[in-house]
């Protein structure tokens, strides 16, 4: 067996497990064996570090329709992966302390989750692309569904029904694409290799590009598609939405990147304009959005979507600076949103509320939240120092070699990050202090363990980001082909 | 000279027919003069008929003699489509048993013995069985025949029920409407071209020069359509399915929503993508109109259903939408996509409905609201009913993704691009009414939830569908390939 199908298959046998041996999962030890079990991905791929890159699978699947199981990795994909195999630790870290019902199927879930990721990170086949794609909808709705708050049935099957609306029409690209290639190559195929090359000489290719940007920028989302995200972003756990805010707008971003990039780069440049406008105006709403919000938990939301639709410019500039400024934000976008629902989390249990009114002064009584907290929002608005800062200024330094004037506009939705965020920090944590009964204990040795790496990563790319940009560097030039106009 | 005489590998060329028969009788003859044995042992004895002809069709001659061929076809075809039946007749008894164990306990009638239920349900094996080894028209006529009219008794059987009164009444009519048209049809189809029997028809059809003929064989097609449309409820021949499907016993309706349904895309698929193959596209381009219909109002509807078994009515006539596209696509590939979304839709409808008969309790069947926290009360219950319903839905990994994949591919390939956009859209109304029931399964149980019952037949109905989908989901290429030799 191959590295590539072991590291696929190992989440996926251990979520089997995780449903059928209930017992190992649910005893007072379960939750550290699930969180060592979620660290075998990250293990395996620091391991195999040199190597990764290159290595791939291919199995004949179902040859009466010409599908192949064939995953591969290249430094586009890799870079996603290092970001499921971080996150997923993350995500049962941030359960609360005193567990969750049915934890074993809880995890089953996220271990099924991950396993489906690593496939679509690695697809190189369009029907288990597409495959992985909606599958991963699943676990996110159970998750959803089960664990989340009071209103949360409702926000999943509005979340789900939006994501296949979004993605519905896929299978008609699919088979439009391979109609194509089997016409011009007379190949019967749905790999990439082949498809690629003659997406955009397809007969309809603007409709097929439409029809696929539109399930990915749903997924994203890109505004306005974004009317699933208010709600299961709120309604779910912090797990939840930690999935939801760090992985799975990241799958659609390495949508757009992979087939929007790879498959369709003129049309990326012909429809970049009202792309890059519907970008810009999400980057605002979102920010404004969050602005007014008198939730925190709803004001992280609107501020990720405000900061996802900002790496979507990135992508929409036809500048190869601003695509992997892009790549480098998603990274940075899943690490510090995953840190910062975390601490809204541990907030939230410490004080019982997610109302930013309610309470104020929280510094004096839970005061190393506060300072971690405080980490976490400066880098969210990309204080130079910190992660963010490198990745947004890639994409303004790309946006301004093409439109000068948008930069400057865009610019401004820095400061507007920083007003929301401030604002929350300061009515929250530095205001008159108001003592409120049942207020938790401050953070511990446990969660700052937990927060040290996320800590450790956010500067690691603000102060030293050569490796890691290097690395998307080749990403950028295997996967697009750029043609500035 | 002809041979006039039946060999011993004749008889066991047709031995599945025969054997199903013989058990039937049997079964009503003991139900006759041995009420006691029949009452213990008429489950055991259907099901080893059916498992003896299961064993029959696996290993049995071709038959050239010429007293069969000109009647019954025995090519592979015939032989998955009997595997395939007898497959839904053994799920079928399995959900009968688990069903009268429920309702022989609750009511007075407990020494009642239930060897005619049994009967009528070979019977109807019997007629599909027949359906699938049609070589002419009224060969498929009498399939169609023995299998309806074992259904309208079977309708009805729960005599004490007021709703199946209703629903018995309703299904004759409506069959008896459907068995005239077709047979209509096969009339004029006689008049213009001369002859009933299936591989003589298309070079009949291709010979004919007056247009009156043409019109004739036409308008006989048109007839024998809408009568298995009727029996197959597509839209707008659908109006019984609704009301039947409700006022059934519940392993009944399961028996109509995956056997009737199989039987009547049988002769569709027989007599459109075998006899006649894209014979005129007229007929493509009408039938196309109705899958259109059929997909949205079906979708549609479905919508507002609460009780389990009318929701599985129009579940089942938006799904009868989706088999017609492979038949009025006719590439070469259809018959297997056909035949991959037949086998996979009865696999989920059944495992759907064992988990329904444990939760079964009264006449009115299995509502919504009995659903709520399913996933709390019994969880293995709950996995399957969701794994069978996101297969219904179509939802990837599950092999009923692969299913709608191959019926679009198919469609795709043929031209018909309207039928997979409406395909693909009314797909996301299916995801949300086949989800809401997952969303059910998953809020906090009621006070006053009563265990689900135990069953070990209903069990392994859904155990096998369980396991089948699970294993289809991720290597599915074997059935592929099997199917595949079809064409």
């Amino acid at each position: 067996m191959s590295d590539l199908f072991t590291l696929f298959i190992t989440p996926l046998i251990i979520s089997a497990a995780a449903f059928l041996l209930p017992f190992l999962f649910r005893s007072t030890y379960g939750k550290i064996v699930a969180v060592a079990l979620s660290l075998i991905p990250l293990a395996l791929l620091i391991y195999g570090q040199p190597h990764w890159i290159g290595t791939s699978v291919s199995y004949k699947w179902l040859p009466p329709l010409g599908i192949n199981f064939h995953l591969a990795v290249d430094s586009l994909s890799l870079v996603f992966l290092y970001l499921t195999a971080i996150i997923i630790p993350i995500s049962f870290l941030a359960l609360p302390k005193e567990g969750i019902v049915s934890s074993n199927t809880f995890y089953g879930m996220v271990f099924l989750l991950q396993g489906l990721l690593i496939g679509f990170f690695t697809a190189r086949d369009l029907v288990v692309f597409t495959i992985f794609w909606e599958s991963m909808l699943l676990p996110l709705f159970f998750i959803i569904s089960y664990w989340g708050g009071a209103k949360r049935r409702a926000a999943a099957l509005k979340f789900l029904v939006y994501m296949i609306a979004g993605s519905t029409l896929m299978v008609i690209g699919v088979l439009a694409l391979h109609f194509a290639t089997l016409q011009a190559t007379g190949t019967s195929t749905f790999g990439f290799d082949l498809l690629g090359k003659t997406a955009e000489t397809a007969p309809h290719a603007g409709w097929l590009f439409f029809i696929f940007l539109l399930a990915f920028c749903v997924k994203t989302p890109l505004f306005p598609f974004h009317g699933w995200l208010p709600d299961a972003y709120c309604q779910a756990s912090t797990s939840g939405t930690i999935l939801l805010s760090a992985i799975l707008s990241k799958a659609g971003i390495y949508g757009i990147v992979r087939i929007g990039l790879g498959f369709f780069p003129t049309f990326m440049v012909e429809w970049g304009h009202l792309l890059l406008g519907l970008a810009i105006v999400g980057v605002f709403y979102g920010g404004l959005s969050a602005w007014v919000q008198n939730d925190f938990k709803r004001l992280i939301a609107y501020s990720s979507f405000s900061h996802v639709n900002f790496i979507l410019v990135g992508l929409f500039v036809a500048n190869q600076i601003a695509h992997e400024g892009a790549v480098l934000q998603a990274l940075n976008h899943g690490v510090t949103i995953a840190a910062l629902f975390l601490v809204a989390g541990w907030l939230e249990e410490r004080i019982g509320s997610t109302a930013i009114s309610r309470f104020s002064g929280a510094a004096k009584y839970l005061p190393h939240l506060c300072w971690l907290t405080l980490f976490f929002v400066l880098s969210s608005v990309a204080l130079p120092g910190t992660n963010n800062f490198i990745g947004e200024f890639m994409i303004l330094f790309g946006l301004f070699t093409t439109n000068p004037l948008l930069t400057a506009v865009l610019g401004l939705s820095v400061i507007l990050s920083v007003i929301y965020m401030l604002r929350w920090m300061q009515k929250v944590y530095f205001g008159t202090p108001h003592l409120v009964e049942g207020i938790g204990r401050d953070i511990g040795w446990r969660e700052i363990s937990i927060a040290l790496p996320l800590v450790f990563l956010v500067l690691w790319v603000g102060v030293y980001p050569t490796p890691v940009l290097n690395q998307i560097l080749n990403t950028v030039r295997d996967t697009i082909v750029l043609e500035t106009p | 000279m002809m041979n006039v005489t039946l060999s011993l590998a004749d008889f066991s060329a047709i031995s599945p027919l025969l054997i199903i028969l013989s058990g039937a009788l049997l079964i009503l003859l003991i139900e006759s003069f041995f009420e006691v044995f029949s009452k213990k042992f008429s489950f055991y004895l259907t099901s080893l008929t059916i498992v003896l002809a299961f064993l029959a069709v696996l290993y049995t001659p071709v038959s050239h003699n010429p007293l069969l061929t000109p009647w019954l076809r025995f090519d592979p075809l015939s032989r998955v489509f009997a595997l395939l039946f007898l497959g839904i007749g053994l799920g079928s008894t399995f959900l009968a048993r688990a069903f009268f164990q429920q309702f022989d306990l609750d009511e007075s009638i407990k020494s009642t013995s239930r060897g005619e239920y049994y009967f009528l349900l070979l019977s109807s094996v019997f007629g599909l069985l027949l359906i699938g080894n049609a070589n002419d028209f009224l060969t498929m006529f009498l399939g169609i025949e023995t299998l309806s009219i074992a259904l309208y008794v079977l309708c009805g059987y729960m005599k004490e029920w007021k709703l199946s009164h209703e629903s018995a009444l309703k299904y004759v009519f409506m069959g008896a409407l459907a068995t005239a048209f077709f047979l209509y049809g096969i009339a004029l189809v006689y008049g213009a071209v001369g002859t009933t029997t299936f591989p003589s028809l298309a070079t009949r059809y291709h010979a004919l020069v007056a247009h009156s003929d043409k019109i004739l064989f036409l308008a006989g097609i048109a007839f024998i359509t809408v009568g298995l449309a009727f029996k197959s409820a597509v839209v707008p021949f659908h109006v019984w399915a609704p009301d039947v499907y409700d006022g059934a016993p519940t392993p009944v309706t399961a028996f109509m929503a995956v056997g009737t349904k199989a039987g009547a895309f049988a002769s569709f698929a027989i007599i459109f993508l075998l006899v006649l193959p894209k014979f005129d596209l007229m007929w493509n381009a009408a039938v196309s109109l109705l899958i259109c219909v059929t997909l949205i109002y079906a979708n549609a509807v479905a919508l507002r259903q609460t009780h389990l078994r009318r929701f599985f009515a129009y579940s089942g006539i938006s799904h009868a939408g989706f088999l017609l596209i492979p038949i009025v696509s006719g590439t070469p590939d259809s018959m297997t996509a056909l035949m991959f979304y037949l086998v996979i839709y009865s696999l989920a409808t059944l495992g759907a409905f064992a988990v329904i008969a444990f939760l079964d309790k009264q006449s009115t069947g299995v509502v919504f609201h009995d659903l709520h926290g399913l996933f709390r009360r019994s969880p293995w219950l709950a996995a399957i009913l969701s794994l069978c319903v996101l297969t219904l839905a179509g939802i990837p990994p599950t092999a009923g993704f692969f299913a709608k994949f191959y019926v679009f591919k198919v469609a795709f390939e043929s031209g018909h691009y309207a039928l997979v956009v409406v395909g693909l859209l009314t797909a996301v109304l299916a995801a949300y009414y086949y989800l809401r029931i997952i969303a059910i399964m998953f809020t906090e149980a009621p006070v006053d939830a009563e265990a689900p019952k135990t069953s070990w037949t209903a069990a392994a109905v859904g155990l096998v569908s369980f396991a089948a989908i699970g294993v289809l989901s991720f290597y599915p290429a074997p059935l592929l390939m099997l199917l595949g030799s079809l064409r």
